[in-house]
């Protein structure tokens, strides 16, 4: 079990330290720091082994989160642990930053006495974590208050409030993919996987019920054998299959591994419903086509053509495509026909933005890179050409079918609610090797 | 002390907390005291101020009560006179109308680490099971967990009442009766078992579910019924959204179900799905440790995984310990279909920027060259071209370790070696570069010129390890090319005896020396070994371990940490194997037959390989009697009877045969090779040789060892005659 937390700044300083179990001694914290965070050499696992004591740790921008155990514990549960009270913070503070850990300290002392207690994982849901902690302060709580962290811990639903109210029942629900590509200079896809969440926003009063459908290849199978036969060809194009999926709590497990349907009382705000990830039949947004030619030692000639690959209609933003240049660089000359294109010699790279970028359309650049002639005889290694970019579709096809409300006891129906549905697609790391 | 000024800092603070106007602005005070808590993050020592803290846990603001509460468990066992004087304030907040407040002050109060802490938490722990919010009850149950561990043997028998009528009667779902579990004394399995009965797992958060399956795993079920009936409760579990519920799922799978491999096979057939999801995941440490679970899993099962190669290859941003482990993977995964586009990624990790992770690459190259030599070659081979130093020596060094492991290579190596222009220039490359031009010099037509610049060079060369191996090699020359090599080898054995200061190079010098002057056939007979040891392989060659091999490291640290933690915990588990070893020792050894073997817990092979290597030969000797010749399975069986593990064996009927087997004994380790040479070769006759390596050495269990192995193979020998 977790011994102890610690968090430092990239320096090595101790912003927050909690110990649990009393073999997690105070040096520790040092030890943590002089053979990890100053260590010399690259990070050479996540774990590490100091004299019998195992530090789990996480980055965050410079952020250290280590967890210190004593115990031979679930290594995939502690990291887990860890990336969940990076959620918390973060939707407690935002960003994971020095300043902001340094500012609501008091907070995450907080927070870390209750999601964590001798160690063990306690309960660790945001919307039900607001009940304990008065980061207000002073404020005697009320009889209905208490009553209801009493009906709160014990109650089946630990993630909402009873007795919330809005005068317009609304409902956001973003579907945020992000496209990770590795593709070979020959244009082979050599991986591709689209890791998508479903994040709602809900504004809704009482405790309504959600029901959430979308185009998951089982389900529409399943809806097809029971229909007209010559659908299932069409549909079957249409659907898409969903290789891994997490829930949030509140999605009732058994009724989506017996009917697939997913059916929640949502939490109250910002929560996310869903987890996904697709393998197949994946929409890639952009090709990379590069060529890259070596003129005799100082020159080499790069040219990069960008293809979309989805709708006409649709409008791709924020792309930025960044070519790697070799060290010994020492003078770029650019022409692109769409965008801005510099040469940035701090990065070693050629970056290539555009503004936005239709569908079914092509753009190229091409560059000549001198360089310095160097009697170093390393070859230049290639890093692959990536790219980011922040499409209006979902890349792995997945659409929201439906999404009812109901609620009993309350005079709305699902008709009142107004419902929000938005995809964003956006590249996670999208790149080819050239 | 870290920061300057510190003991101004705490006279300044406590002349502000007994300030009375501070006390009368909330504020302020309550700002104090966060500065308090802020230098003890940063390891200042505040304990003085510990009365002051005191006094200000005496408010309604909880905030401020927590963060006093905090201060107190941190100093409390530095102060325990002092902590005691708290104790009042704690009880008296574990009566108060808030539940809140009542669960905060008992958590707290069970968080002082202080020994006679028991006499006071014992009432309000008893008195919280009872109370009515379930948050209290919650921290009540976990507080019992709390002073067991302080004090392991107070009679919580009345508490642990109180959790069960808790339970039956007021049936807390989820966190209560999950600390429940964590309160691991005492609670009999049954009830843990009947608890997972009686309430949905599915409603318990995935820390939760993740902690019941382990609790599960101590629990034994009665009949196979009762067994499946658990696992079939369990099985949705196996593909659960959480890698670690999956995982700890698999684990309990694999431990219950030791029985019916059929049943195990399938859990990792249908858990191959998540665990390869876990290795795409967001997450770099999240996906490392997929990484090793699915290497754990490939120990017994290398088919697994196997069309799902190119999930394994490397993204260029990951972090290099994911790279190595990937790498790891794939060389495992290599099959005739996919060697090709393996190899080609490999190669293009070869010229990664990290000098390391290329040399990696190179290596791993060279293991999949030991079953696909040629196509390895040519890519190795082509890697020479690059001409860059890191590159070089590693392609060398692999060379080196594929002659030994597959001498049919050895022919294209030499032509490569020949061709190749520039030369590695750390040592370890050096080294090995001697060493195939010493070994095969005699077809490497321009090997005696590359040594001779070696030779000139020697005064600049700083490395007392390759000058020894530049002796050698040179001596290992000089046997198969006199001519050429005599004037340098003269040169170099008078710059070593005469001017080298170190010691360890002049004794290998004059040993060379000495021996050459005995005459060449002498030297021949000293100097030469056998070429390369294809037997070798089956050490490092991997077959398909059972899976009771690793299950009890599996979801642990164990895999993560990989081979640097296995040869401690290996040590450790023999230091402490029979509590009776101590009293062995005290034994008369009169009689051989006092010896116990056992078989402790299992070794991995690169464990052995790794002891194997490190350790001398303590003893060896001749058995007498020749290999059995029964079927493996009969000879492995036999041994295990007699608490000997078999770990590797040549196949059929090759020679020479070995055979490398393992076994404990009285708090050493005892590692064994079997040896049968060549029955045409002169001077070598049928009989086994066994050659034992030790540790922790201990003479009496080597004798013990090697009569009960005598036995059993005479035994053999009996019965197959």
């Amino acid at each position: 079990m977790i011994g102890g937390l610690f968090i430092y700044n990239h320096k090595g300083e101790v912003l927050i330290s909690r110990v649990y179990r009393d073999d997690i001694g105070r040096n520790a914290v040092d030890a943590f720091r002089v053979n990890v965070i100053h260590a010399r050499q690259q990070v050479r696992s996540p774990v590490t082994n100091i004299a019998r004591t195992s530090f789990f740790h996480v980055k965050r921008s410079n952020i250290w989160l280590a967890a210190v155990t004593k115990q031979n514990v679930n290594a995939a549960m502690v990291f887990e642990f860890l990336y969940k009270m990076c959620d918390v913070m973060t939707a407690y503070f935002g960003k994971i930053s020095e300043e902001n850990i340094k500012n609501n300290f008091v907070l995450i002392y907080e927070l870390l006495d209750e999601i964590l207690d001798f160690g063990y994982p306690q309960n660790s849901e945001t919307g039900a974590l607001k009940t304990f902690i008065t980061q207000q302060g002073i404020k005697s709580q009320t009889k209905e208050e208490q009553s209801q962290i009493t009906s709160q811990v014990t109650g089946q639903i630990g993630w909402r409030r009873e007795g919330i109210k809005y005068r317009r029942n609304e409902l956001f629900l973003d579907v945020l993919e992000s496209v990770n590509l590795l593709m070979s200079p020959q244009g082979q896809v050599l991986s591709a996987h689209v890791s998508g969440r479903v994040v709602m926003k809900s504004y809704l009063s009482g405790m309504p019920e959600c029901k959430f459908g979308m185009n998951d290849k089982i389900v529409i199978d399943k809806q097809g054998k029971g229909g007209t036969t010559d659908d299932s060809g069409k549909s079957g194009k249409q659907s898409i299959a969903i290789d891994d999926c997490t829930f949030h709590q509140c999605v009732r497990l058994s009724k989506f591994d017996s009917e697939r349907s997913i059916s929640f009382i949502p939490p109250d705000g910002d929560y996310e419903l869903m987890r996904y990830r697709t393998t197949k039949d994946i929409i890639l947004p952009f090709r990379v086509i590069p060529l890259v030619r070596e003129v005799g030692r100082t020159k080499l000639e790069v040219k990069v053509v960008i293809k979309s690959n989805f709708k006409p209609s649709l409008l791709a933003q924020k792309i930025e495509v960044r070519i790697p240049t070799p060290l010994n660089t020492s003078g770029v000359q650019v022409i692109c026909m769409k965008g801005k294109a510099k040469y940035k010699a701090s990065e070693n790279a050629i970056v290539w933005k555009i503004k936005r970028m239709a569908g079914m359309k092509e753009s190229q650049i091409s560059a000549e890179i001198e360089l310095l002639p160097t009697n170093d005889k390393k070859k230049w290694a290639r890093p692959p050409i990536s790219m980011n970019f922040e499409v209006p579709f979902a890349p792995s096809g997945l659409k929201v079918r439906y999404l009812k409300v109901f609620e009993s006891k309350l005079n709305y129906s699902d008709h009142d609610v107004i419902k929000w549905v938005r995809y964003i697609g956006r590249s996670g790391i999208y790149e080819t090797r050239c | 002390m870290p920061y300057f000024g510190s003991e101004e800092t705490v006279k300044e603070l406590k002349r502000a907390l007994s300030n009375p106007n501070v006390h009368a602005d909330r504020l302020r005070y309550k700002n104090y005291i966060s500065k308090v808590i802020r230098y003890m993050t940063q390891g200042l020592d505040v304990s003085a101020l510990f009365m002051d803290m005191v006094k200000a846990s005496a408010t309604v603001d909880i905030a401020q009560k927590k963060l006093v509460y905090l201060y107190m468990c941190t100093y409390a066992s530095d102060k325990p006179d002092l902590a005691l004087l708290a104790i009042n304030t704690l009880r008296k907040d574990c009566a108060d109308p808030n539940p809140m407040v009542r669960g905060l002050a008992l958590r707290n109060m069970c968080n002082f680490r202080m020994p006679g802490m028991t006499e006071y938490i014992e009432q309000p722990i008893v008195a919280g099971l009872r109370d009515k919010a379930s948050y209290v009850r919650r921290v009540a149950v976990l507080g019992c967990a709390k002073m067991h561990s302080l004090q392991p043997n107070t009679d919580i028998g009345r508490a642990k009442y109180s959790v069960y009528l808790n339970y039956y009667t007021l049936r807390d779902p989820s966190l209560c009766v999950l600390n429940c579990f964590r309160l691991n004394t005492g609670l009999m399995s049954d009830f843990v078992f009947s608890c997972v009965f009686s309430f949905r797992m599915k409603d318990l958060d995935s820390w939760a579910q993740s902690e019941v399956l382990t609790f599960l795993l101590r629990y034994r079920p009665r009949s196979d019924d009762q067994l499946f009936d658990i696992l079939s409760l369990l099985d949705s579990f196996l593909q659960s959204a959480h890698a670690h519920v999956t995982v700890a799922t698999l684990r309990l799978f694999l431990q219950l179900a030791s029985a019916h491999p059929a049943v195990q096979a399938d859990a990792l057939l249908r858990t191959s799905a998540p665990l390869l999801a876990t290795c795409g995941a967001a997450s770099r440490e999240l996906r490392f440790a997929g990484l090793c679970h699915v290497q754990q899993v490939m120990r017994s099962q290398p088919g697994l995984f196997g069309t799902h190669y190119k999930r394994f290859f490397c993204g260029y941003s990951e972090p290099t310990y994911i790279k190595f482990r990937k790498m790891e993977i794939l060389v495992e995964l290599v099959n005739d279909e996919n060697v090709s586009l393996v190899l080609e990624e490999l190669r293009s990790y070869c010229t990664d920027v990290s000098p390391e992770l290329a040399q990696a690459a190179i290596a791993a190259i060279g293991r999949i060259a030991r079953t696909y030599s040629e196509k390895c070659l040519d890519i190795l081979t082509g890697l020479l071209a690059l001409k860059q130093d890191h590159i070089t020596s590693a392609v060398i060094q692999t060379f080196r370790d594929l002659v030994w492991f597959c001498p049919q290579s050895t022919a294209a190596v030499c032509q490569t070696v020949e061709a190749c222009v520039d030369s590695p220039q750390d040592s370890e490359g050096k080294q090995a570069l001697l060493w195939l031009l010493g070994e095969h010099g005699d077809q490497i037509s321009s090997a005696p010129y590359v040594m001779e610049g070696y030779i000139d060079g020697l005064k600049t060369e700083l490395s007392s390890a390759v000058k020894m191996e530049l002796l050698t090699a040179s001596v290992k020359m000089f046997l198969c090319r006199p001519a050429e090599t005599q004037d340098m080898l003269g040169r170099l054995l008078h710059y070593c005896i005469e001017e080298e200061s170190d010691v360890c190079v002049r004794d290998r010098a004059l040993l060379c020396y000495r021996l050459l002057q005995r005459g060449v056939e002498e030297t021949r007979k000293v100097v030469t070994g056998p070429k390369s040891d294809p037997s070798m392989s089956v050490l490092t060659g991997r077959q398909e371990e059972p899976i009771s091999q690793w299950t009890a490291t599996f979801n642990t640290l164990g895999p993560l940490s990989g081979r640097d933690l296995c040869p401690q915990t290996a040590v450790i588990s023999a230091a402490d194997q029979p509590s009776s070893s101590a009293e062995k020792e005290l034994l008369p050894d009169d009689t051989d037959e006092e010896i116990s073997l056992s078989l402790g817990s299992p070794l991995s092979h690169e464990t052995f390989e790794k002891m194997w290597l490190d350790l001398e030969i303590l003893h060896r000797q001749t058995l007498g009697s020749p290999r059995p010749r029964t079927a493996p399975d009969t000879l492995q069986a036999a041994l295990q009877l007699v608490k000997i593990q078999t770990l590797a064996f040549t196949p059929g009927d090759t020679v020479p045969w070995k055979a490398y087997i393992y076994t404990r004994s009285t708090g050493t380790l005892i590692l064994a090779e079997l040896l049968q040479g060549d029955q045409q070769a002169p001077g070598s006759d049928e009989s086994l040789v066994v050659s034992v390596k030790q540790q922790p050495v201990n003479q009496h269990a080597i004798r013990g060892f090697v009569s009960i192995l005598k036995s059993v193979l005479q035994t053999l020998n009996v019965d197959s005659s």
